[in-house]
């Protein structure tokens, strides 16, 4: 029998119609083949300057204009290269040298390949994102080439080709294009020396060897770094990832199970015996963390290093629930990685052992812990690690370990193996292998994780860049912001184009026929004023009260008009998306928005016109609100207080002016309304919060300028207004939109998290907790009073406030409308209104607040666009929130290390006369560990470890060296109680009970406390050293 | 409508007259070596045009179309199920589907059930709820479920793994991908031309082409847990297993492979394959034989044989000499002798078309059976030419 087959190589067609062919697995199961058809073009550029031919080719947008060649004419040329060459990265290349694509100091003109691109956010979707906003920026010179679409490029796989083989294949498919196409254009154009060369980069040996059959120039990435300037610096950019797996051969002893496969994940999760979760390291405890799962409602805990299997604070990980038989309680020890394994070695690998001597120690003793204790039933589910599903690997700020480089450091060039220690304690050391370990030694750098192998101990990782040295402001201030993700650098051009062209002359319009005074009211009549704290430059908010003829008032808050300079998804408005909040630190301000609208055209600046977003109320003189109205407006503030000379003019008597009437009238409202949030059950929270007010002269005592917030009548009147405001915007908006208006709320939260300091509190004080409303737990809190304590109460509110969960942006159709109350304010619905300058949040509540009164904006088109759609609100949600967090910490991390830096300072002007004695404070215990307590100082607001060495028992001279004490540590012998939260310290071999010190629980004690340089992780920090010493 | 449904249901009658038709029969009924209209032997089939893969969002597909201008179009998709399974209480009563009664649903899990294969005929000209795309679909779908070797009872769990070598339990096993979850396959035939003879091996013939090129995405998951595929397509596996060498015929034709149903005829002791309009139209029996290869030992098997209606039985019998009244006493009554028809058992004169009634020796199937599953036979010689379609 005869078979023919139809002949498709006559099809004039054929040859620019290809298919690209894949299985696509669905998440409900669906297993499906697609094909997607490829027309092939000719006129994609090639992008170089250098080209005659690609002008006359490249397709033009509506205007006719083409887009900018990006590969510069006089590309920079190495010894290899002399006449200048354009990089072509392959995958690899680009997941292994991330960091020195974006070093300023080289690559410039790169070809990044579509397939590249592609292949690369299969493996890595940071690196992806990071390469993207490469290609953006202008001054690399990144060239996105769709070579997939190009017909001269494309490739067609071959038969029994795999797909790596095929993609390396057209990278170098490209590159001889490259050269050809440069070559045939340069002969057209008559300069044939000038032309660059193409240069692969790639880091598999075979694609190289095959390159070399096809003439195409290909380097390895360490070859071509070789042969730059600076190329040590360099080469220590390199990824140590793959370099690790290939150099090492047969694996050594495998220290961690094997993570389970992707499939076998799927299918555990969707049957529910294993779970999915954030790894939560504990901050006390390096070897302690919890997964907090959707299934259960306390978090699962994770001991050891074992357990824990390569997960680092921030992994998606899946775990196991460990049999019932290995459930314990939650660790009662404070755990450093630092003391337990300061000794090791980074360099050997043979005498590794996951669980070094030392930690199985600390282990085996909270086993015994507890199994003695399971007797009163109360040991954890506990779980494992046995899958990862993303890592949550960043960029880590750290300091070499001066004890893990050897003795060879000084001798400088060699590479060796160091420690990195992380500045945050969740995360384990870092091995970097470095050429340059003695320049690191005493630097704040930057490192990032590349892998963690089954055979190592700890997760790999390479250095990037160094930030300068350790604990000077500029290097502390920037690693800060590193650490918690904050946009710090400069805003790009693009955002600077969307300010108005007047800049700071710019005004409001002088007449009301202007567009500018569409839809807007003129308040300018109205005797505005606006209360803030001292310096405030970024004014968002004014307020006035007068009374009307009906006998009511008329009470008005005032809100920067910032959505007028915003527009939706310009450059400008992209950019605070992301920013999401102004951060403050202590000395340093990171502004959201551009300085000219944050602090000038926005701010409601006294004695100026300036564009406002008004809410009015009409209340009764008992502030009973009769209605209530939203105008966009123009005002005129006629003064700007700061709290302190707000309250000064309220208390004068002699002012009797109207704007001093108008404060009090809204100092009597508020203190109305306050009262009635109260009873509503609104609840009272602390945080211990300290100023710096870091403009005071230089001679003084450094500590004077940390002050402890004062809460003034004008705070309150100020905060309740806009809590007002903020509610009543909050119902406008979600009456109009009722899926995705942008709302705040604070969740109920579970009795469980409260369960630990009810315990305490009726244990140590015979006081009660009521947790079942926010309004009883009120009046409860208030009832926690210690007459000879007065900080007892703020104490206690402080670890309520620690119990509560974090109050949330969404979208209102994420949740059902019972959801929406903020627990702490006692309100059934809030958002973000009054702060428009300084978080993104309150912008788009702006924008949704103006289409909700139907303001059509200047030229009369709706300005609602880009944020009507729920699913782009609640990705702006989860980043505002994941900022708002981050900008949190950081402004906390500032002020720690102020105090720090403050107490150092002290601590000097007094070693200069005599001894560094610290200063003498009043601290108390928050919790109680097995070997040591934390103690929190109001004065600084600070809280710190006070770990064994550091308890001062009496009869013994008051500061040593940390040396010193450190060697006191296993001198002392502790007693602990856990169910009574006491500690009893004293010095082995000496049980007498006048030797010893008693803490407990909510103990008030005396400290001192004072700057220690530490070795450990705290070595940039200055760790504050508190001394307990009676 | 019903005109045409006849005529199909075997073949459209040529219009011969009955001395044509009996020109033919004796001349295809010649002891030994039938001499057929266009001269081909016996055992010679027609050229055909074959190509597969020419349905790119398909699994699977092929075209093939007949010298007589039939052509068909066949296109497989595979799709992931999750298997029901039922409690060993729940199994007896469960019985349903046409599957053998002692076959409980967790053996279903096992060795695959027929139910998942589901088969679509469509004929222009008939509804989709007509007798014959119904029954013609049945009758492919069980012919390739039902040639399973040895009743699956070494299990068809690995038969995702490496389907390279084994394939137990045939096309259902291979279905199973583990106890919980399986393959089902929809199988579309088009029929793109009028039945112009009876469409059933063309219609085999292209579901056989479009069958061994179906491929599955590969399996990475492995043992019971919930699926998971390679997106690389140039990966996925043949649903039958392909030498991965096709030059090497010797041992491509040793896989198990789907069902060919063949068209055979007898006329007189002879039997004919591929049989044109005109065979058809003259034979004694009309037999569709359908055979398969479900082992790896190589040996064909017989799956089934009917019998197809014969339009002969249809045709205008010729009136001898001896009884035309207008002949009477023009011819000596001595050629009108009528003779004893070997095949049949029936007399005739010779030269006088009589409508055959139907009815086929044994010993003729027999050697058609025999003709079919012989090695180097007609079968082989099938299922070769169709192995050597180039997939790609």
């Amino acid at each position: 029998m005869k078979s023919l087959r139809r002949d498709l190589s006559s099809n004039p067609q054929a040859s620019n119609v290809a298919s690209k062919v894949f299985v696509r697995s669905t998440k409900s199961g669906k297993v499906q083949k697609i094909v997607r058809e490829l027309y092939l073009r000719q006129d994609i550029p090639c992008s170089s300057k250098l080209c005659s031919l690609c002008p006359s080719i490249a397709p033009s947008d509506a205007n006719g204009n083409i887009a900018p060649f990006v590969l510069s004419d006089r590309p920079a040329g190495t010894k290899a290269f002399p006449r200048g060459h354009y990089l072509v990265p392959d995958t690899n290349a680009l997941l292994n040298g991330m960091d020195l694509f974006e070093h300023t100091g080289a690559f410039y003109d790169v070809i990044i390949l579509q397939t590249v691109l592609e292949e690369l956010r299969n493996q890595s979707l940071p690196l992806y994102n990071r390469l993207l906003s490469l290609i953006k920026t202008d001054e690399k010179r990144f060239y996105l080439f769709f070579n997939e679409f190009r017909l001269e490029t494309h490739v067609r796989r071959g038969p029994e080709e795999s797909i790596n083989d095929r993609n390396d294949r057209a990278v170098r498919a490209v590159a001889s294009w490259y050269e050809e196409h440069l070559g045939a254009s340069a002969k057209k154009g008559k300069k044939e020396k000038s032309v660059p060369a193409i240069v692969v980069i790639t880091d598999d040996k075979g694609n190289i060897k095959k390159a070399k059959a096809e003439k195409v120039t290909a380097l390895s990435l360490s070859e071509y770094v070789s042969g730059l300037e600076d190329s040590e610096k360099l080469l220590d950019m390199i990824s140590e990832a793959r370099e690790a797996r290939d150099s090492k051969g047969p694996i050594g002893q495998l220290f961690y199970p094997e993570y389970l496969s992707m499939s076998k994940m799927m299918t555990g999760l969707r049957a529910g015996n294993l779970h999915q979760g954030t790894f939560n390291v504990s901050p006390y405890n390096y070897l302690e963390a919890s997964v907090k799962v959707p299934a259960f409602n306390k978090p699962l805990l994770i001991l050891g290093r074992d357990n824990s299997n390569r997960a680092i604070s921030g992994d998606m990980v899946v775990i196991e629930v460990l049999p019932q038989d290995q459930w314990k309680s939650p660790s009662t020890k404070i755990v450093d990685e630092e003391a337990v394994t300061r000794n090791d070695n980074p360099d050997s690998e043979e005498t590794e052992a996951v669980v070094s001597q030392n930690e199985r120690k600390a282990l085996q003793e909270e086993v015994k812990k507890a199994h003695g204790k399971s007797s009163e039933g109360k040991p954890q589910p506990t779980a494992r690690v046995v899958g990862m599903i993303k890592r949550g690997w960043r960029q880590y700020v750290g300091h070499v370990d001066a004890g893990s480089t050897g003795s060879q450091a000084a001798s400088g060039r060699r590479q060796q193996t160091v420690f990195v220690l992380p500045m945050d304690k969740k995360v384990p050391k870092i091995r970097v292998r470095t050429r340059q370990a003695g320049d690191l030694i005493g630097q704040r750098i930057l490192v990032t994780i590349d892998t963690w192998e089954r055979d190592s101990r700890y997760p790999t990782g390479h250095f990037i860049r160094s930030l300068g040295e350790l604990e000077t402001k500029g290097a502390e201030t920037e690693a800060l912001l590193l650490e918690y993700d904050v946009q710090y650098k400069p805003f790009p051009k693009s955002v600077l184009d969307c300010l108005p062209s007047e800049g700071h002359d710019w005004k409001v319009p002088a007449t009301k026929e202007d567009k500018g005074w569409n839809g807007r009211r003129d308040l300018r009549d109205l005797l505005i004023c606006s209360i803030d704290p001292p310096g405030c430059q970024d004014i968002d908010d004014a307020l006035h009260a007068r009374p009307l003829p009906n006998g009511n008032f008329e009470v008005g808050v005032h809100i920067a008009d910032v959505s007028h300079f915003v527009k939706p998804n310009n450059a400008m408005d992209l950019e605070a998306s992301v920013r999401g909040t102004t951060v403050y630190l202590v000395d340093k301000r990171i502004d959201m928005l551009p300085h000219l609208l944050g602090t000038d055209l926005c701010s409601l600046k006294p004695y100026v016109e300036r564009y406002a977003f008004s809410v009015l109320w009409e209340v009764t003189p008992n502030a009973e609100i009769v209605k209530s109205d939203f105008t966009k407006s123009v005002i005129r503030s006629r003064e700007a207080f700061s709290y302190e000379r707000a309250q000064l003019r309220i208390d004068d008597p002699s002012q009797t002016d109207e704007l001093t009437e108008s404060m009090r009238n809204l100092l009597k409202f508020s203190k109305i309304l306050r009262q009635k949030r109260y009873d509503a059950g609104a609840l009272n929270l602390a945080s211990p919060e300290v100023r710096i007010e870091a403009d005071s002269d230089e001679v003084g005592d450094p500590l004077t300028d940390v002050k402890t917030k004062a809460m003034l009548d004008t705070n309150s009147l100020v905060e309740e207004f806009m809590l007002l405001a903020n509610i009543t915007v909050a119902s406008k908006v979600f009456d109009s939109f009722s899926q995705t208006a942008l709302l705040r709320r604070h969740a109920t939260p579970p009795p469980q998290n409260f369960e630990d300091l009810i315990n305490q509190l009726s244990k140590k004080r015979g006081m009660e907790l009521d947790v079942s409303s926010s309004g009883a737990l009120a009046s409860s809190l208030d009832r926690c009073v210690d007459p000879e304590n007065p900080f007892f109460n703020t104490l206690v509110r402080i670890l309520a406030t620690r119990c509560m969960t974090s109050a949330e942006y969404f979208c209102a159709g994420a949740h059902a409308e019972p959801e929406f109350r903020h627990y702490g304010l006692a309100s059934p619905i809030y958002t973000h209104f009054t702060s428009p300058i300084r978080r993104y949040a309150d912008l788009l509540v702006h924008r949704q607040l103006a289409s909700a009164i139907g303001y059509e904006g200047e030229d009369g088109h709706a300005v609602i666009e880009g944020v009507n759609t729920r699913g782009k609100l609640e990705d702006i949600c989860r980043n505002i929130n994941f900022r708002h967090r981050n900008a949190q910490f950081a402004g906390r991390a500032s002020i720690e290390y102020y105090v720090g830096q403050a107490l150092k300072a002290r601590g000097e002007k007094m070693a200069a006369g005599g001894t560094d004695t610290g200063i003498d404070e009043e601290g108390y215990v928050m919790r109680v560990f097995e070997n040591g307590v934390v103690v929190f100082v109001p004065r600084f607001g600070i809280e710190g470890v006070v770990r064994l060495e550091d308890f001062v028992l009496p009869g013994e001279a008051g500061s040593r060296s940390v040396s010193e004490r450190r060697e006191l540590a296993v001198h002392r012998t502790t007693h602990f109680d856990p169910e009574e939260y006491t500690l009893r310290v004293e010095e082995k071999g000496h049980p007498e009970k006048e030797r010893g010190v008693d803490v407990e629980l909510f103990q008030r004690v005396k400290v001192n406390v004072s700057s220690v340089k530490e070795e450990g992780r705290g070595a940039g920090k200055r760790r504050v050293r508190i001394l307990i010493t009676g | 409508m019903s005109n045409q449904r006849q005529a199909s249901s075997a073949s459209q009658t040529p219009h011969l007259s009955p001395a044509e038709l009996s020109y033919l029969y004796t001349s295809l009924s010649l002891p030994k070596s039938p001499i057929r209209p266009d001269g081909r032997s016996p055992t010679q089939f027609r050229p055909l045009t074959a190509e597969s893969n020419i349905l790119p969002g398909t699994n699977g597909s092929a075209r093939i179309g007949f010298a007589d201008g039939t052509q068909a179009i066949v296109g497989v998709k595979a799709e992931v199920e999750k298997t029901v399974l039922s409690t060993d209480t729940l199994a007896s009563s469960e019985g349903g589907e046409g599957e053998d009664s002692t076959s409980t649903s967790n053996s279903a899990a096992a060795s695959g059930h027929g139910s998942w294969v589901q088969m679509s005929i469509e004929i222009p000209g008939f509804r989709d709820d007509d007798a014959l795309p119904v029954f013609l679909s049945e009758m492919m779908r069980e012919s390739l479920v039902g040639s399973v070797a040895d009743g699956g009872s070494d299990g068809g769990g690995d038969g995702g793994g490496d389907g390279d070598v084994t394939m137990a339990g045939g096309l259902k096993g291979r279905l199973v991908i583990n106890k919980r979850w399986h393959w089902r396959l929809y199988i579309d035939v088009l029929l793109l031309s009028q039945p112009l003879s009876y469409p059933l091996p063309l219609l085999s013939l292209t579901t056989h082409l479009a069958l061994l090129s179906t491929k599955l995405p590969k399996l990475k998951s492995q043992g019971e847990e919930d699926p998971f595929f390679d997106d690389d397509w140039e990966v996925a596996e043949y649903l039958y297993p392909r030498s991965s060498n096709l030059k090497a015929a010797g041992n491509a034709s040793q896989y198990v492979r789907p069902p060919v149903t063949l068209l055979v005829v007898s006329v007189g002791e002879n039997i004919i394959f591929d049989p044109s309009r005109e065979e058809i139209a003259v034979a004694d029996a009309v037999l569709a034989i359908s055979v398969t290869r479900d082992t790896e030992a190589g040996n064909l098997k017989l799956l089934s044989i009917r019998t197809v209606d014969p339009p002969s039985r249809l045709t205008q019998p010729a009136v001898p000499n001896s009884e035309n009244v207008n002949m009477l006493g023009a011819t000596a009554p001595t050629e009108d002798i009528a003779v004893l028809n070997p095949a049949t058992g029936e007399e005739e004169v010779p030269g006088v078309w009589r409508p055959r009634r139907g009815g086929v020796k044994r010993s003729v199937i027999a050697n058609m059976v025999k003709t079919v599953l012989k090695k180097g036979g007609v079968g082989e010689e099938v299922l070769e030419g169709l192995e050597g379609v180039e997939v790609e």
